[in-house]
């Protein structure tokens, strides 16, 4: 019998009339990367490894992660489906992040200092010793003043351990690193609207106005916003136009990339605000209803900031201006984003206001797809709680910048120099001022070698850098994968809180933070007669966790401490959806955000007891709950008025302008022509100072050349990988030229993270392995496969201190150099910083402040301040 | 590879010398011995020196035997005070095994860069299954350390020597595989190396001395035992990085290259394009 021909075409009509039943045939295959979310196996048995829920902590983003560990060890982390913000992703540092556990370089045991500080030789001693001689000093800086006592954090993530220590002892010298990282931006924003950052709804967005940020890179928040950043471009066809110096991975993502002058993106903003204004594009409704000023006020005073005006300082093209502001306020939704590039300067606080200006005046306010306020959650602190020192602290709160809420820190080893505060005992935690700050080891080293400044140094961590290298004790912390800590960071626009668990034993001797603290506090208080031990009445990290989340209401119920253990984060919002990427519900649509947080009503529960005023403020008990507008009570924004403070009073009263300004800086007005301004910049794959021994990371990114334009290196006659001479007013540096169209001709741009010479052999590519020396340790198996030899130059020495006179946040990008082909004696490397000329620098600085005798100067339209003595004795400002 | 996976015994090697029959008394007083070394070279490495070990190893008595092994001690050792001693020992075992920058003494590190990997759980596996757990000294070190290892070789000679006295030859035999196992799968593969390492990087003589005597004897024992084990650590040829060259033209075409140019004339032999790779180790 013979079967007639069939043709595919025959088959394919098989296929058409049975689609039914084709979609109820059984799918056993799975892709891989789909089915095996959440779980790992042993590639060799096949046998399940055990996952463990924690909140990744090699950099700040607070990503959801997953540990898988096997026998006690971690073998592998990837990000975790549950986490609503990360959702299943962790980038490249997290993916890293077990090279802190098993680093042949940490530091498992107490050591004690036994030759001249930084020379390297340490005595390992034991905890009891240890404890008994930081409780001995301490005793010694309680009977004198309790304030004597320092402690100065970089990533303080303890969810206040820090603060109850300090606050135990009675010290108020608490300083952290915020005026290095972003508090210009915090301060910026803070008296405008309440929170300090804003959440840019960039997966519903239309159009992005990005001002400095490298979201995609490195900028908070990486992993998440950049998720949502590339789901508005693919999904949503948003438009996203970068304003920056360099040519960034973001820049480069961008449909538009702006090259502006530096320190000027405030200008450009004012300048688009003023277009929008001009030309009647604002939403007069929200201006009107939800901010301290009307339009016709916000029209008057942006008449001022013309594109022309702009154009000039900024390099920006007029009809650029005019056509991104008609664009913007004509895409509905948009939002704006900005993280350092405009808040690091002498201004930086006008410029984060100038930038948040756009959304508000354009009414693109906690909307989908526009300029949201932060979500985040809180926890309880256990009871009973130390009280608040009796004395201020100068360091803490500096007089000369009573509006920088966040802190002065990189001027506090002047101001200890000058013996503004006398210190006894200082304790670092997870910090390295003397590679992150601005002067570097010219400054912060310095300050440290001197033992009378600083007679009794204590670092608490797991590794040595530049630092601790100069410490006088180091107390070994805990990598974080082995420390318990609360979490909740508003990385997305769904509120989470969550842990990080010990996903392995400690390794050697090493406590985790809130332990040796507590270790202490007992050495100090062993019968509780200083009525200091109650505070620290607890057994261990995870008892300190029962005590901040076995009462949140909602966790509570769900089951605490127990739930997160075993999720790692709370609430659960719905189930990653593998094809999507998305968080979904039951029926496979996405979990929608919440929107328009400050236009929820009161509830008449709410309402009872209140008194309303004559703007329409709420207040229960003496404190502002609301602000009523067109005959309802909303719950509004949480600043001291419930609106947005497009004139914050505040600034006035210490003779600043109240209203959206920009100040050019005024030693970049007096450039030469043969001057540049040097930038840093991060890579996707380092973090400021502790990425640079994780083998993996390393291999990646180990050097970092000087990136400069080729118009520049032409007339430098400098091409790339040649030796260039970069010189400041404090310092000079070596290192290679890397020479790009993606950079500003007037910029000369380094990536920090490189040029160790502390911290391990990875990031010093140095190993002691023969008699008095160290040298490049080919033997040791760690670096016997490490194929490269440059380890990078690192540029703060030669970086001055610059001080915003609100928000007090060091100018970072705001260097003058000169920048020559190397000379004949330069070597590769080469870097020198000058202690007298920093110090001359940080006196220039504090001209600027609203005490110096700059101030007024820079401030015309203030004339009508009284002066520094108007606010004496005022108590200090800030959020 | 079975042979030394397991250590088992070989056929000897035809160039090592045939091994004499030795006799219980003097199977017994050689255990006795190696126990004494092993305890010796544990002390130094598993923490800081002591004072009594140090008064102890600086008797005449002492000095002399560990000379004559060619141990020649500087006077920082032999002639300093002896709390000056310690104290100056207690500095000099941090900054070489204990703070950063320095090479801890943990087979882990040493083979594989990092703390806590499997010769970490290997050992500690070997330590439980042989009935042993590694208590806390002064300071709690990892079962891979090379005191800890040293002193579990110790342990196993100990219970050797109960064995000859209680004549349970097969007992013997049972440790004595153990103990060549452990230094084929552990000591072997890096204590050789690793002693060298020190001797050349020691700031003191203890250390130096203590290095040339673990790598001396490392030998010794390796060779005693007929095991042939490589030295992972350190006497693995390294090749400069720089001075690696690649003996090819890079710039020759190689696709194609391979098969007869078809244009060619018969007979014609093609011009050799592709060039091997030699290990220039």
């Amino acid at each position: 019998m013979e079967f007639p021909k069939i043709t595919r075409r025959t088959f394919l009509k098989v296929s058409a009339g049975t689609t039914a039943a084709a979609a109820t045939a059984p799918r056993l295959l799975h892709a891989m990367e789909n089915e095996l979310g959440g779980k790992d196996f042993d590639p060799v048995n096949a046998a399940e490894r055990k996952a463990i829920p924690i909140n990744c902590h090699v950099c700040n983003i607070q990503d959801g992660a997953i540990a898988y560990v096997e026998n006690d060890r971690v073998v592998k982390l990837e990000g975790n489906p549950e986490h609503v913000s990360t959702r299943g992703r962790l980038c490249a540092k997290g993916n890293s992040g077990m090279w802190y556990s098993y680093d042949p370089d940490r530091i498992l045991y107490p050591l004690r200092r036994v030759g001249a500080r930084g020379e390297g030789k340490w005595k390992r001693i034991t905890w009891d010793e240890a404890l008994a001689e930081v409780a001995e000093k301490l005793d010694a800086a309680l009977k004198e003043d309790p304030n004597t006592i320092m402690m100065k954090y970089g990533r303080n993530r303890t969810g206040g351990t820090l603060d109850r220590f300090m606050q135990t002892l009675g010290s108020a010298t608490v300083v952290n690193h915020t005026s290095v990282c972003e508090s210009s931006k915090k301060v910026g924003m803070e008296p405008t609207w309440g929170p300090d950052i804003e959440t840019p709804d960039f997966a519903n967005a239309k159009y992005v106005l990005n001002f400095g940020s490298n979201v995609l890179e490195a900028a908070y928040f990486h992993n998440p916003l950049s998720q949502r950043v590339t789901e508005g471009r693919i999904d949503n066809q948003m438009k996203i136009v970068t304003f920056d110096v360099r040519l960034s991975n973001t820049a480069g993502f961008s449909d538009e990339w702006i090259p502006v002058f530096p320190a000027t993106d405030g200008a450009v903003a004012l300048a688009i605000g003023h277009v929008i204004l001009r030309e009647d594009l604002q939403d007069s409704d929200f201006i009107n209803t939800w901010t301290n000023v009307t339009v016709d006020e916000l029209k008057a005073h942006y008449a001022q900031y013309t594109p022309e005006w702009a154009s000039k300082i900024s390099g920006v093209p007029v009809e650029t201006i005019e056509r991104i502001a008609r664009e913007f306020a004509t895409t509905k939704p948009a939002t704006l984003f900005t993280y350092r590039g405009p808040a690091k300067h002498l201004y930086g606080s006008y410029n984060e206001k100038a930038c948040m200006m756009l959304p508000i005046m354009t009414g693109n306010v906690e909307k989908r797809g526009g300029y949201c306020l932060p979500r985040g959650m809180g926890w309880p602190q256990p009871e009973p709680q130390p009280g608040k020192p009796a004395k201020a602290s100068y360091l803490s709160r500096p007089p000369d910048y009573p509006l920088a809420a966040h802190k002065v820190s990189h001027l506090v080893p002047f101001w200890i120099a000058e013996g503004k505060q006398k210190i006894n005992v200082y304790f670092t935690y997870q910090d390295n001022a003397v590679y992150t700050n601005p002067g570097s080891t010219a400054v912060w080293g310095k300050l440290y070698k001197d033992e009378k400044l600083i007679p009794f140094l204590v670092s608490m961590s797991p590794f040595m850098g530049e630092e601790t290298a100069l410490a006088d004790l180091i107390l070994p912390d805990c990598p974080y994968l082995e420390r318990w800590e609360p979490e909740s960071m508003p990385n997305s626009l769904w509120p989470w809180l969550g842990i990080r668990q010990p996903v392995h034993k400690s390794l050697g001797e090493s406590r985790e933070n809130r332990v040796l603290l507590r270790d202490i506090i007992w050495k100090l208080d062993p019968d509780g007669s200083r009525g200091m031990k109650k505070f620290w009445d607890f057994k261990d990290g995870e008892d300190y966790m029962r005590h901040h989340f076995d009462n949140v209401p909602g966790l509570k119920e769900a089951g605490g401490l127990d739930f997160l253990k075993k999720h790692g984060v709370w609430p659960i919002y719905g189930k990653l959806d593998p094809r999507t990427g998305k968080v979904t519900d039951k029926t496979g649509r996405e979990i929608q955000a919440e929107y328009g947080l400050f236009r929820k009503e009161l509830s008449v529960a709410d309402m009872e007891g209140t008194v309303v005023d004559a703007h329409g403020l709420i207040n229960k008990n003496g404190k502002a709950i609301g602000i009523r507008r067109n005959g309802k009570n909303y719950v509004g924004f949480p600043t001291g008025n419930r609106l947005i403070n497009v004139r914050v009073d505040e600034w006035a009263e210490y003779g600043f302008n109240p209203m959206p300004t920009f100040k050019r800086i005024p030693w970049h007005e007096a450039m030469q022509d043969d001057e540049m301004i040097l930038s840093t910049f991060k890579l996707n794959v380092h973090k400021q100072s502790r990425t640079a021994a994780v083998k993996w990371l390393a291999e990646i990114a180990h050097s970092n050349p000087a990136w400069m334009n080729p118009e520049t290196a032409k007339k430098l006659g400098v091409k790339t990988g040649d030796l260039v001479r970069i010189e400041s007013a404090v310092g000079y540096l070596v290192t290679k030229a890397y020479v790009t169209e993606g950079i500003h001709p007037k910029v000369v741009s380094i990536p920090t993270g490189f040029g160790h010479w502390e911290y391990g052999r990875l990031a010093t590519l140095r190993l002691k392995d023969r008699k008095g020396d160290a040298s490049h340790g080919a033997d040791d198996p760690d670096l016997d496969n490490v194929w490269w030899d440059d380890k990078g130059v690192h540029p703060n020495n030669i970086i001055p201190v610059v001080a915003d006179p609100i928000g007090g946040s060091q100018g970072w990008f705001d260097t003058v150099v000169k920048v020559t082909k190397a000379g004949p004696n330069d070597k590769y490397g080469d870097t020198q910083g000058d202690w007298d000329k920093h110090v001359a620098a940080f006196k220039e600085t504090m001209r600027y402040a609203y005490t110096g005798d700059l101030h007024r100067k820079m401030h015309p339209e203030m004339a009508s301040w009284g002066g520094p003595e108007s606010v004496k004795g005022k108590a200090p400002g800030g959020h | 590879m079975l042979k030394t996976m397991f250590a088992l015994d070989e056929e000897p090697h035809p160039s090592a010398p045939p091994q004499p029959m030795q006799s219980p008394e003097q199977l017994r007083s050689e255990c006795v011995a190696r126990t004494g070394v092993y305890r010796l070279l544990s002390a130094a490495f598993i923490e800081e020196p002591g004072r009594e070990f140090l008064a102890a190893l600086r008797q005449p008595d002492a000095l002399a035997s560990l000379a004559e092994a060619g141990l020649a001690f500087d006077d920082d050792f032999a002639a300093s005070d002896l709390d000056a001693l310690v104290d100056r020992l207690s500095c000099e075992y941090t900054t070489l095994f204990a703070a950063s920058g320095g090479f801890p003494p943990v087979e882990s590190v040493r083979l594989t860069g990092r703390y806590k990997q499997e010769p970490h759980f290997q050992v500690g596996q070997i330590y439980a299954r042989c009935g042993f757990v590694l208590g806390r000294g002064r300071f709690e070190i990892f079962p891979d350390q090379l005191g800890a290892e040293l002193m579990f070789v110790a342990e196993l000679l100990e219970r050797s020597v109960q064995a000859l006295d209680a004549a349970e030859t097969a007992e013997f035999a049972r440790l004595e595989r153990e103990i060549k196992r452990f230094w084929t799968l552990h000591l072997g593969r890096w204590v050789r190396g690793y002693g060298r390492l020190l001797e050349r990087a020691a700031e003191h003589s203890f250390y130096r001395e203590m290095g040339r005597f673990l790598s001396g004897f490392a030998d010794e024992e390796i060779a005693a035992m007929r095991l042939r084990i490589e030295d992972l650590d350190q006497a693995r040829v390294v090749v400069p990085k720089r001075e690696i060259r690649v003996e090819f033209n890079p710039d020759e075409p190689v696709c194609n290259g391979c098969g007869p140019d078809p244009g060619a004339e018969a007979g014609t032999r093609p011009v050799a394009t592709v060039h091997p790779l030699h290990d220039l180790r």
